[in-house]
């Protein structure tokens, strides 16, 4: 299991350099400080928050093992991601790969799919990756630095480990029909973004 | 309900990062500017800003295009605050004018802005480090100057980090959730008797002294908290509530500087207390129930921390205590000498 899990951790590193990734750059500011702003950037952009949320529904479904992998792999994945977009960072927006990985999370809760606990691994690493560098790279911009960063991996920490923890805790059968609804919510504002991505170029 | 030995040493973390961001500008009470209307284009002006804390900010209001300040004395350092009084002649009035608080943006702190027309009405502004102007003339509603006020008790325990690291040392000693309900129940209940008791004029405490001795109870949780790891008890362990309401007196103090530097109005006072309160007392339940949904979130996920990532936690509440008693002191006895 453990190589397995290696395998997919560095397949994954592998595929993040080859997504064509720009920075977006609409952050919050609270005026509460970087790490406040941190924290409200997570819980105010849904680009960011939905991806968070579909992981961790989807870990959860695959049980408490899955959902401790996705709670510190995915934080520290994107904590990655934001120092190297802090230290390299580029400008624009990177739209149709987010709404793909939407699609991609959405339909893997929503189909219940039985994925081993090794690709949710693999997803954690990428999105992690992906999301934070685009975020490191914004915050780059924004003069954010490392604190604002630190208030986003914090929040993300929370959102999966309560998200994950919610669905591992369901026990009647329709609440599990009820994540997988929430599952096709998320591909829905993915083919919505994604179809607006197309038509805007 | 097992003692929470240290189930989110992320948390203790996060606490770090944001002591390591407030330090250098840890003055979070806010600046007051009020405006009268003497006649059609002539206001007195009263402006109050923060000061004796563990460091002066540097702000000030920028006078509106078109208007000019005359300020015939020399400013004024009361507790807490220096005073200017003058008066601001704009000719053909404020509406429509742009105010400014030069500084603000690089603070964690707000300005207050009330400005009283001849007519009765009421304008009030929150200015805020992301939007440190605004324009004058609006009418401002009281459901407008209440939400300002529960913004301003949010945000006060937010950047009260101190505040917030006693509550995870109590969180950290008590092992039951009866003793929970009843020690948070009565740091709420201290808090808030000594936030009337100041804000309402009844007594006050200076500054530096003050701060340090909130530094101190955190401090003291730190011991505290090892016992409990230990498995011995103490009075604190066995009633932590009464220490909760002993220090839950002091800290009501700290979140009454808060609305004492404004300075308000008599007929004011009421309802900013009430809703500065609620604002405290929300940011306060918003962090316990976040606490204690992650702790069960992490049993759920079965999660195992190395013993010293447990103990994390306690480690921050004992040395931040120390260090903010051992800093807070230095500046007190740096302003008596």
């Amino acid at each position: 299991m453990r190589w397995g899990l290696l395998r997919a951790a560095i397949a994954s590193a592998a595929t993040v350099p080859m997504i064509p990734a720009v920075a977006s750059a609409h952050l919050v500011n609270t005026g509460l400080g970087p790490f406040y702003d941190g924290i409200s950037h997570l819980t105010l952009t849904p680009e960011d928050l939905l991806p968070a949320i579909a992981l961790a529904l989807l870990a959860g479904l695959r049980g408490a093992y899955a959902g401790r992998l996705a709670l510190f792999i995915f934080p520290a994945s994107w904590l990655i991601g934001g120092l190297a977009g802090l230290a390299w960072p580029t400008v624009g927006t990177a739209p149709v790969p987010i709404a793909v990985g939407f699609i991609l999370l959405g339909g893997l809760v929503a189909t219940d799919a039985n994925i081993k606990p090794s690709w949710v691994v693999v997803l954690a690493i990428g999105l992690g990756l992906f999301h934070g560098y685009l975020n490191g790279a914004a915050m780059s911009q924004a003069r954010l630095g490392a604190l604002g960063l630190g208030g986003i991996v914090a929040a993300l920490f929370a959102v999966v480990a309560l998200v994950a923890a919610l669905v591992v805790a369901l026990r009647p059968p329709w609440t599990r029909i009820a994540v997988r609804v929430a599952g096709s919510w998320i591909v829905a504002v993915g083919l919505l973004l994604l179809g607006w991505s197309l038509r805007a170029a | 309900m097992k003692r929470r030995g240290g189930l989110f040493p992320l948390l203790a973390m996060a606490f770090m990062l944001v002591a390591a961001e407030t330090a250098p500008a840890h003055e979070v009470r806010p600046g007051f500017l009020e405006l009268r209307e003497i006649d059609p284009n002539t206001y007195s002006l009263l402006w109050k800003r923060p000061t004796g804390g563990e460091v002066e900010i540097q702000i000030a209001p920028v006078v509106p295009e078109g208007c000019r300040l005359s300020t015939p004395d020399r400013q004024q350092l009361t507790p807490g605050a220096v005073v200017v009084r003058g008066t601001l002649t704009c000719e053909g009035g404020i509406a429509a004018k742009t105010l400014r608080v030069a500084g603000l943006e690089t603070t964690i702190t707000d300005v207050l802005v009330r400005i009283h027309h001849a007519d009765g009405r009421l304008e009030s502004h929150l200015l805020r480090p992301a939007t440190p102007s605004v324009t004058l003339g609006g009418l401002t509603s009281g459901l407008q100057r209440g939400i300002s006020y529960v913004q301003l008790g949010f945000q006060h325990i937010l950047l009260g980090v101190d505040h917030l690291l006693f509550v995870l040392g109590l969180l950290l000693i008590v092992s039951s959730r009866w003793m929970l309900f009843k020690t948070v129940t009565a740091f709420t209940a201290a808090h808030s008797i000594t936030l009337a008791i100041a804000t309402l004029g009844y007594a006050s405490v200076p500054l530096p002294p003050l701060n340090a001795a909130i530094a101190l109870s955190i401090l003291f949780l730190g011991p505290e908290i090892v016992r409990a790891w230990r498995g011995e008890t103490s009075f604190t362990i066995r009633h932590p509530w009464v220490v909760a309401f002993a220090f839950g007196l002091l800290h009501g103090f700290g979140f009454a500087s808060g609305l004492t530097t404004m300075g308000l109005p008599r007929a004011e006072i009421p309802l900013a207390l009430l809703l500065f309160n609620v604002g405290v007392e929300l940011g306060q339940l918003g962090f316990v129930i976040l606490i204690l949904l992650l702790e069960r979130a992490f049993s759920v996920l079965e999660v195992r921390w190395p013993r010293l990532a447990a103990r994390l936690p306690g480690y921050a509440v004992g040395t931040l205590g120390a260090y903010w008693t051992i800093q807070r002191t230095l500046i007190l006895l740096g302003g008596l000498r």
